[in-house]
């Protein structure tokens, strides 16, 4: 019996392993492909069954003959991500410890409506928020610029930021401010000196989502942009002319999937050491 | 002078926590507030810590207003009942936090961290994380960031409920010690248990639905309970209430028991009242009164038997620990010089017993209280 | 209804250098049928480690469990006819009391006539029966607590009833009620009982014999009368009881035990040498104050009375060593005075290593 279970469990874990990794296999294979070795059918193996070659991949950094430049839309998109993450976080922290220590009150709207109408901006389908962002960023002239873009992610991400933290500030006990508060912390000082230390696990999850879903963007990032400001996603797409470069097009897709990889791991590495479970206690 | 609370009120989302308190506590001692649970003694402690709004009413220190004195203005410290510590900070930074922003220098700090961790004997824990210690010495660290800075007030809310038997025996006896001569900061103590407010002195506060229903000494408010709800909750187990008439010269409690009029009740009108008599005065006699017991508990170093009578419980305590069984009748009788007579129905005292101290008459003469 | 023998059981853990680390040494137990027991101890004791064992949760690195005589030491948790009660009450919140009930019955896929009795029937015993309909998650824990208890005592083979800390979550005012019900069930039924605990009233309140335990030995088993009047062990004498029992160095010569030069009892049989490092045990009940001093009287002096309204703790000096407390139900003195101090010849205990000898 124990047995049985322990090879099921194996092979499961292996096929689910091989279904998530083929397709990244795949891709890298592809990149070191030329447009024979894409057509002649299906290929795996280097050497033996195609001829390697970096054109593809110097085709992303350097100029020449079918090459596309992708270091300026992954700048782009670098900067875009990151700031636009760090003002949500910033911004939706306050926002959350707020909603979740103090009681606001106007009319009938309170602090559940409140919490309920930062979601809500999720909730709405984008196409739907397209029109208006590109008539708002129009008219201040901030249409393809890194600038309106960052503006436009921080209206996204800020939700995620305020979901996650409200959540993570509910389960920290109010005894903990209020202590802070008798030991002559004033509200903001409580909040700085003793509530945010020990909020690291909340933190990293939103900055994760904030990163995921910025990085990730195509919808906003298109409709927004021309040629200016392109980010990493739209640059991609728009490598799919007449002619669908495959080996560009996986080296590129394999360069926007690394920094999320980077991510995952050093979020493992520090899960590992046990700092968030201790922090959240 | 001292703090004056006047005509106050806390409502927390439309539910009275606290109603129409009018209290005077002095600026030095200790204060028991003792009240069950939702009886309001936290939000009262809130309220001193400056950590609750208030409805309406005043609270004054030295006739000057301390309501719109912030809580980190205020110079109070505060135990929970949760143990409640910095997680991210080591012992050493959860207890001179305060110290820290009262922006001390470092060999104040040092010198008060020492003398606090002596005093409550964390000297070799300070480079832990609270959360590698055990509820009681989490307490500890918690009572020793209260006590390091210069407060004028420090509130405990029901410190030691979550703490083992042993240890909160062990807590108690500390409290004594280090709150004995508090002459320089006032100390509420809230809590349910009598033994904690009989072993702290001082004043006591009977609190009951967010209402004050008795203030005194100590002592005082044991051997007279103003109200029926005194009574039962500055008593462990709670006094005994019975209702019954006093007809003929005896007294009638149930149909089973009648007991001859004391002493002390002689002048005492006929008519119905509600009698009330501690567990201990409840004393087990061969030739007594019977009733079936309920359950029997052991408590510390005591037995506390439940008995049916008539369909009301009638609890009876007695020394040491000894087995009665979860059947069967038990034979008792009221030792009448004890009671306690209340009036029918507001729950008034009538008359108590006179005063009964263990105390010695040299003890009472030194002033020993 | 059975009797459950724990023959040289005990549990441990391979350390590292090859030795065996005991959480629970090797031990002997019988407990009767029928009987309530209490395992009381702090945690980490190795309290909940022998209820896993007997449970089936985990199986012991050695020894034998018999159930009636059956040897069930490698049997699972579901074939040993046992009910299990935890800390926290488990009942499934979407369906009715009813139906928390007749769960166990249907998964045994059990008549639906025969499910009725038997859910009725447990209903009744726990007094559940007015709110069989209603469902599980509006009620109050002790009624949760019930209902789990419930569904271990609806199998009709339930032999055994093992409850760890079930009191926990319980409000104050709540755990009298329910302290009572368990008692009736156990003594109606005659279930086996066992209820694990930290907490000495508990323990004492509940169980007809307590087995005290600590460090991962059975320190004492005994009725709680024996328990707190015959201590077997220091740790005994200092757990049971409130204040706990006092202790006082004292010397041996030719079988008489002396505390500060003066004699407190004797003790023939125990052969004890001269030099013995033993030590008088005896509780604060027991030491009374002399209105005149004796030859037997020790001379102490008040360092501090606690009043507590129906009786005083009064703690005495008697040496720079030796500070006991008397509990007096009156005439306490008053601090810094002086008085004489009597021990009752009887209660006195005597301990070597820890250990009571007679």
């Amino acid at each position: 019996m124990l047995n049985f279970f322990k090879i099921f469990k194996v092979i499961a874990i292996v096929l689910w392993s091989a279904f998530v990794v083929a397709p990244f296999l795949w891709a890298l294979t592809t990149s070191f492909k030329t447009a024979n070795g894409v057509m002649g059918g299906a290929t795996y193996l280097p050497w033996v069954d195609y001829e390697p070659s970096l054109a593809a991949w110097k085709g992303l950094f350097g100029s020449g003959a079918g090459s596309i430049d992708v270091v300026g839309p992954f700048t782009n998109s670098l900067i875009v991500t990151l700031s636009a993450s760090a003002i949500s976080l910033a911004l939706g922290t306050l926002a959350a410890y707020g909603l979740s220590r103090f009681r606001y009150k106007v009319g009938p709207i309170s602090n559940t409506d409140l919490t309920f109408f930062f979601i809500s901006q999720r909730i709405m389908p984008p196409v739907v928020l397209a029109i208006p962002f590109f008539l708002m960023l129009g008219y201040f002239g901030l249409l393809d610029t890194i600038f309106g873009l960052i503006i436009v992610y921080v209206a996204l991400l800020l939700p995620i930021a305020v979901w996650v933290m409200v959540d993570f500030f509910n389960n920290i006990p109010r005894e903990l401010d209020e202590t802070a508060m008798i030991d002559g912390c004033t509200p903001f000082e409580a909040f700085w000196r003793v509530i945010l230390p020990n909020s690291l696990p909340g933190l990293v999850v939103a900055g994760i989502f904030c990163v995921v879903f910025g990085w990730n963007d195509f919808f906003f990032a298109f409709t927004l942009t021309f040629t200016n400001t392109q980010l990493l996603p739209v640059a991609i797409v728009s490598l799919n002319s007449s002619v669908t470069p495959w080996w560009s097009l996986s080296a590129s897709a394999l360069i926007s999937v690394a920094p999320l990889i980077i991510v995952a791991f050093l979020v493992e590495r520090y899960l590992e050491k046990g700092k968030i479970s201790v922090a959240s206690k | 002078m001292g703090y004056a609370i006047q005509s106050l009120n806390v409502h927390i989302n439309d539910e009275p926590h606290l109603i129409d308190i009018n209290l005077e506590l002095p600026n030095s001692g200790v204060v028991t507030i003792i009240g069950r649970t939702l009886a309001g003694k936290t939000t009262l402690l809130k309220v001193l810590a400056g950590l609750q709004e208030v409805s309406s009413g005043a609270l004054m220190k030295n006739k000057k207003d301390l309501l719109n004195v912030p809580a980190w203005e205020r110079r109070v410290g505060m135990v929970y009942q949760q143990f409640v510590n910095y997680p991210h900070l080591s012992v050493r930074e959860n207890i001179v936090f305060p110290l820290r922003r009262a922006k001390l220098n470092a060999t104040a700090i040092k010198e008060k961290l020492d003398y606090v961790s002596e005093l409550l004997g964390l000297e070799e824990y300070l480079e832990r994380n609270p959360s590698e210690l055990s509820g009681g010495q989490q307490q500890r660290v918690a009572l020793a960031r209260s006590l390091v800075k210069d407060t004028d007030l420090l509130l405990l809310d029901e410190p030691l409920v979550n703490l083992d038997y042993k240890l909160r025996e062990q807590l108690r006896e500390e409290f004594r010690r280090l709150f004995k001569d508090s002459t320089d900061r006032l100390v509420v103590y809230a809590t349910t248990e009598p033994a904690e407010a009989m072993i702290l002195q001082g004043q006591v506060v009977v609190l009951h639905e967010g209402r004050v229903v008795q203030v005194g000494e100590c002592s005082d408010v044991f051997h007279f309970p103003a109200t029926t709800i005194s009574a039962q909750v500055f008593n462990d187990p709670p006094m005994n209430l019975v209702d019954g008439e006093i007809a003929d010269g005896r007294i009638c409690i149930a149909e089973s028991l009648h007991v001859d009029l004391p002493e002390h009740l002689g002048k005492l009108k006929p008519g119905k009242y509600t009698f009330g008599i501690r567990a201990m005065d409840v004393v087990l006699e061969r030739d007594g009164a019977n009733a079936p017991i309920i359950l029997s508990e052991v408590n510390g170093s005591s037995t506390i038997v439940h008995l049916d009578l008539s369909g009301r419980s009638l609890v009876l305590e007695t020394e040491g620990v000894h087995h009665f069984g979860e059947t069967g009748d038990v034979h008792f009788s009221l030792d009448a010089s004890r009671l306690y007579v209340f009036s029918d129905v507001e729950g008034e005292l009538v008359v108590a017993p006179p005063r009964k101290s263990v105390l010695g008459e040299k003890g009472k003469q030194n002033g020993q209280n | 209804m059975a009797k459950i023998e724990l023959k040289g059981i005990g549990h441990a853990y391979t350390s590292i250098d090859g030795e065996p680390d005991y959480a629970l040494f090797p031990m002997d137990l019988t407990w009767e049928d029928g009987g309530t027991y209490a395992l009381l101890g702090p945690s980490g004791c190795g309290k909940s480690t022998m209820l896993n064992i007997v449970s089936g949760i985990l199986t012991p690195s050695q020894g034998r469990i018999l159930v009636d005589g059956v040897d069930v030491t490698n049997l699972g948790t579901t074939k040993r006819n046992i009910a299990q009660v935890f800390q926290f009450p488990v009942v499934y919140p979407a369906k009715t009391v009813y139906e928390n009930l007749a769960f166990p019955l249907r998964c045994a896929r059990m008549e639906r006539t025969k499910i009725d009795k038997r859910v009725n029937e447990v209903a009744e015993l726990l007094n559940l029966d007015e709110i069989l309909q209603s469902p599980a998650r509006r009620l109050t824990p002790d009624l949760k607590q019930l209902i789990s208890l419930g569904r271990g005592l609806v199998r009709d083979d339930v032999a055994v009833i093992l409850m760890d800390e079930p009191l926990t979550v319980i409000d104050p005012q709540l755990k009298f009620s329910l302290r009572r019900k368990l008692r009736d069930i156990s003594a109606r039924h005659g279930h086996t009982l066992v209820y694990v605990t930290h907490d000495q009233n508990e323990a004492m309140t509940l169980a007809e014999q307590v087995v005290v335990m600590g460090d991962g030995r059975i320190v004492q088993m005994g009725t709680p009368q024996e328990l707190f009047e015959n201590p077997l062990h220091e740790h005994v004498g200092y757990f049971i009881g409130s204040p706990s029992m006092n202790f006082m160095d004292a010397k041996v010569k030719g079988g008489v035990v002396f505390v500060l030069d003066l004699p407190v009892g004797v003790l023939e049989q125990a052969r004890l040498s001269d030099d013995a490092q033993i030590k008088v045990g005896i509780r604060p009940e027991f030491v009374h104050i002399q209105e005149d001093r004796t030859e037997q009287s020790f001379c102490a002096q008040v360092l501090d009375v606690q009043d507590l309204g129906n009786s005083a703790i009064v703690n005495v000096k008697l040496s720079d060593d030796i500070n006991i407390k008397l509990k007096l139900r009156e005439n306490a003195p008053p601090i810094g005075s002086t008085c004489f101090i009597g021990l009752e010849p009887q209660m006195v205990r005597y301990y070597l290593d820890g250990i009571a000898v007679q």
